[in-house]
């Protein structure tokens, strides 16, 4: 298990930089000048010039190491060590300054939102997509495991069917349309909850129950076929031989083996109800990631794009790392 | 089974982690939706209206625009008086002794240039620069700071020596803006400035945001010399709450990205008596449809930018309204009074709480005026008479009618119609859709057809096919749709869309990468240079690269006209240049403003073109807070308002509003804009 941790800790800086390399390849490639608003009047030539060198972003090169050294927390090492720090505060102190804002993992600043750094805007709105992600999951889990064993129990009935057709239903709706109807429903004409306020895990329920509802859909498929697996198997029979009652069946033994397919599509699921849900915040004006990503595209905003990559990324891959090792501490066998 | 249950225990932990730690605020007296999300509270760095409008919450200048005047009045703010030089280019202003900013202490002269310092920088990049160099020397030492720095880009110096070098830049730039720059803080209270050139919007240019000051004590804290291109560089952090200090009537207590800003009444404001909200926020909503919803449910009290496609039916509606109190809407209407006080007078309806003002902005298509295409082809669009052929063969009331459906007035000039005191529009050229008979649109497209074959163009054919540029969304497809539509039916040429990403299609613009282009712009400031600059070939926002030399000429002389009514003639022949004969933009149509708004409990909204919203001045009526007194625009005189009209909009009531700017309806005394501040 140990060994299994420090393989995948050791690969993430790997993949971490290739996912880097790629990206940065292709928002450089993005026509545009990031340093321009789109609307309104312009900064002269000449100032963009020198902005463009201030943000090193007058070539390739200079911006991907410079970039690089800063996310990586490489120059914050080196100017530590240097004594650079101590030097900057203490002059900053001596001139009436504040002290320089400095990051260990520094993702510099959003050109977009020009008062926000990179890092101000992950600190404020990655818990809010963690929040809200693990809401979505936590129901696709309930509906989705439900409905899947009560589909397998009578595989082919009318309920069965009925869940399918939920299931399918669930997968192919458009989020936007399934958040406006929600938004619709509840807090328009029932007066349950708020439009526009995002101020707790209550007002997350209704985006949540939007971004849970593909999540539920594949749960309850895959839940449906372990259970079918698991409940033809030797060790049910035999239980059931000796008496057991149906409920202990289907939850302590079936449902052990039919879930590991559901607990190794959890990581996956959960990075990506953590970070793609551009249009479930949308809808619901939730402050989260997932808008930074199409947003920073749109506005070419660099250090945004750049910055919101690796922190998905990163989270992709310690989420699969904490499946493997939930997978492994479930089922032994597996290790 | 509790190996199974370990990433739910998981999952709920994070999710009551979050119960714990994000206590939700309670509701704010007031609450609105802005236009989109503030990029900066950094005064000096602004173009946004978003921006500009959560400034006037936070921040006062030295004058104000009285919103509730036809004339946007220039009243007091943290100057009490000012003086001007007969010659029209010196001004002293006194600063009210008890102008203070939010941390008790007071707004002082020096406050002003520190910040106007700013503004000129090139340094700071602020879009707005230009306006700054209407001062005395200061286009020349933005010339100088300019070569300052591009010449310490050039050195050679490395390490500590190059950032003692720039840090010795910087000190040679602040004594050279006081010898060079003719602005300067006489004592504490007062201010004396002098422009290059008489200025007649000089004092409104004041009351618009990026004049207003910012602390310096605590900006100064977050400025450094940027030891590589010698540049100062204001770090981010200080217009963020706690940190923020300001001087208006609000101060900024909370601020969470892309989830809302909060405000409070800054306890040391001079006019604290005339507040009549405790607590404002601005929830940050995005999406079109989920801010109608929250309005619906009571979230907030004004949308201040209705963009869903289905806002027109709900405009729709409101005229379903109005038809069935006809009788009540005529008769208030007839007393001349605005808009929003009809509205207020009429009987309690949902249906009423969309309200479409015309706006101080016009939505108009660019010609590439080049001789050469990028490619190197030639440019038809280089011949003025090629595109008055263009202007000539757009069916704007099929745009407005089809596509808009807000009641947009149709624009046949650059400057909205009435928007400035004492100027008079020109006539602007014709088009296909001001013919009055079937008859008339033919001879007007024989007209346009005779322009391109005395252009050189003997038949359609020889026309190269004509490419129309937009941005995605904001409905500009639609538009290019029937515009291509228009040119292809009456011109019989061809004609094809690029539609392309905002990024991409502001940096084709202004490399000139197109043939035809769509383009808006709302009005900074009282004066028709505000529309009619952007047409100088020198200027940062003339994307046409269009130059007439006539055309600068009327403009130039207007600079240094004192008589106001023969500069605003000159201004007026300026605009004729452009509209009726060389066409370098086809206007379209004027913008509207779509709010949403219950006129029955919300007052201190204005329905000016120039539609400046001050949300310090807004009341909820019947709250017990504040005076609860409606605050509306003074009647306009009977005369003015016409018969029949589209009641979406005033505007389009007023048959002549230059005649209203001369009668002057009411001295500012009597208004009730006054009466609620005493």
């Amino acid at each position: 298990m140990l060994g299994l941790i420090v393989r995948r800790l050791v690969q993430l800086p790997i993949i971490v930089l290739v996912i880097y390399t790629l990206t940065l390849s292709l928002a450089w490639a993005i026509p545009g000048n990031p340093l321009e608003n789109p609307e309104g009047r312009q900064p002269k030539p000449e100032v963009i010039e020198a902005m463009k060198k201030q943000y090193n972003l007058d070539s390739f090169g200079n911006f991907y190491w410079s970039y690089l050294s800063s996310a990586t927390g490489f120059k914050y090492l080196t100017d530590w060590q240097s004594g650079e720090i101590e030097r900057e505060r203490t002059r900053a102190q001596a001139e009436g300054q504040a002290p320089p804002k400095r990051y260990v993992f520094d993702f510099g600043p959003s050109l977009e939102y020009e008062d926000w750094t990179v890092n101000e805007i992950v600190r404020d709105s990655l818990p809010v997509s963690i929040t809200l992600g693990s809401i979505a999951i936590l129901i696709a889990l309930g509906v989705g495991v439900i409905a899947g064993i009560v589909g397998a129990v009578k595989p082919n009935s009318m309920v069965d069917l009925g869940t399918l057709v939920v299931a399918l239903i669930g997968i192919s709706l458009p989020s936007f349309v399934i958040g406006t109807v929600l938004l619709l429903v509840f807090p328009v004409w029932l007066g349950i909850g708020d439009v526009g306020s995002s101020s707790g895990p209550l007002d997350m329920l209704l985006p949540a129950i939007t971004l849970s509802l593909p999540f539920a859909a594949y749960i309850a498929r895959l839940t449906r076929m372990g259970m079918i697996d698991a409940l033809a198997t030797d060790y049910v029979r035999t239980a059931r031989a000796k008496g057991v009652s149906e409920r202990v069946v289907l939850i302590r033994h079936a449902l052990k083996n039919a879930f590991l397919p559901v607990l190794s599509y959890l990581g996956p699921a959960a990075a990506l109800a953590m970070t793609g849900s551009f249009i479930v915040e949308r809808v619901f004006n939730v402050p989260g990631m997932g808008q930074h990503f199409v947003n920073g595209v749109q506005n070419k905003d660099l250090f945004l794009i750049i910055g919101v990559v690796l922190v998905f990324a990163t989270m992709l891959v310690l989420f699969n790392l904490a499946v493997d090792v939930l997978y492994r501490w479930v089922d032994p066998r597996i290790a | 089974m509790l190996k199974i249950l370990a990433p739910v225990i998981l999952l709920v932990l994070v999710v009551a982690a979050t119960l714990v730690t994000d206590r939700p605020m309670p509701r704010a007296d007031f609450a609105f939706v802005n236009r989109g999300d503030v990029n900066t509270l950094d005064l000096q760095k602004m173009s946004w209206m978003q921006d500009l409008r959560v400034a006037r919450i936070l921040f006062q200048g030295l004058v104000a625009n009285d919103v509730f005047t036809h004339d946007y009045a220039i009243i007091p703010a943290a100057a009490e008086r000012w003086e001007v030089s007969d010659d029209g280019l010196e001004y002293t202003f006194h600063i009210r002794e008890d102008a203070k900013w939010s941390n008790g202490e007071p707004v002082i002269a020096s406050d002003f240039v520190y910040s106007w310092r700013r503004a000129l920088l090139p340094d700071t990049a602020a879009d707005y620069t230009k306006l700054f160099q209407l001062i005395q020397g200061a286009s020349a030492y933005a010339d100088w700071r300019q070569a300052q720095l591009d010449e310490f880009a050039e050195s050679e110096l490395r390490g500590e020596d190059r950032r003692l070098a720039a840090e010795a830049l910087w000190e040679e730039a602040l004594v050279k803006f006081d010898e060079m720059v003719s602005v300067r803080a006489i004592d504490d209270r007062t201010l004396w400035v002098k422009l290059e050139l008489p200025t007649p919007y000089f004092l409104d240019l004041l009351a618009f945001a990026v004049f207003y000051p910012v602390y310096p004590p605590l900006v100064r804290q977050y400025e450094s010399v940027d030891t590589e291109t010698g540049f100062i560089q204001a770090k981010t952090g200080w217009t963020k709450p706690p940190e923020l200090v300001s001087n208006g009537p609000y101060m900024l207590t909370s601020w969470r990205f892309k989830r809302d800003m909060r405000f409070e009444q800054n306890p040391h404001y001079w006019d604290l008596d005339s507040l009549n909200l405790d607590t404002i926020s601005t929830p940050s909503i995005n999406d079109p449809n989920a801010a109608v919803l929250a309005y619906s449910s009571g979230v907030v009290d004004w949308v201040s930018d209705v963009t869903p496609a289905y806002r027109a039916d709900m405009l729709a509606d409101k005229m379903l309204f109005y038809e069935e109190n006809r009788a009540e809407y005529d008769a208030l209407r007839a007393q001349g009074l605005d808009v929003f006080e009809i509205d207020r007078q009429l009987p309690d309806d949902p249906r009423k709480d969309i309200h479409a003002v015309t706006a101080f902005g016009t939505y108009w298509y660019n010609f590439n005026c080049l001789p050469t295409l990028p490619g190197g082809q030639p440019n038809p669009f280089a011949d003025a008479r090629v595109r008055r052929a263009f202007a000539m063969t757009v069916d704007k009331q099929s745009l407005v009618e089809d596509v808009q459906r807000l009641g947009n007035p149709v624009a046949r000039t650059i400057i909205p119609k009435g928007s400035i005191g004492g100027y008079t529009s020109p006539g602007g050229l014709r088009c296909v859709s001001d013919a009055t008979s079937e008859a008339e649109k033919q001879e007007i497209i024989a007209e346009a057809r005779q322009l391109l074959v005395d252009a050189g163009y003997a038949t359609p054919a020889d026309v190269p096919t004509i490419e129309i540029l937009f941005n995605k969304d904001g409905g500009h497809d639609l538009i290019a749709q029937v515009v291509q539509k228009n040119w292809q039916e009456y011109l019989g040429v061809s004609v094809r869309l690029a539609q392309k990403e905002i990024k991409v299609f502001r940096d084709d613009l202004k490399k000139q990468r197109y043939m035809v282009s769509r383009a808006g712009w709302y009005g900074d400031y009282g004066d028709p240079t505000t529309f009619l600059d952007i047409n100088r070939i020198d200027d940062g926002n003339n994307d046409r690269k269009y130059h007439n030399p006539r055309y600068e000429e009327l403009l130039d002389k207007a600079a240094v006209e004192l008589d106001s009514e023969k500069r605003m003639a000159m201004l007026s022949e300026a605009e004729r240049i452009t509209m009726d004969e060389d066409l370098p933009m086809v206007p379209l149509f004027h913008y509207m403003n779509v709010y949403l708004f219950d006129p029955d409990t919300l007052s201190g909204l204005n329905s000016h073109p120039r539609t400046e919203q001050n949300v310090y001045l807004f009341d909820i009526l019947g709250d017990g807070k504040g005076t609860d007194r409606v605050l509306t625009m003074p009647p306009l005189p009977p005369s003015s308002v016409g018969a029949g009209i589209d009641p979406r909009g005033i505007e389009t009531a007023i048959l002549d509003r230059d005649e209203l700017f001369a009668l002057r309806t009411r001295p500012a005394e009597a208004q009730p804009a006054k009466e609620k501040g005493k």
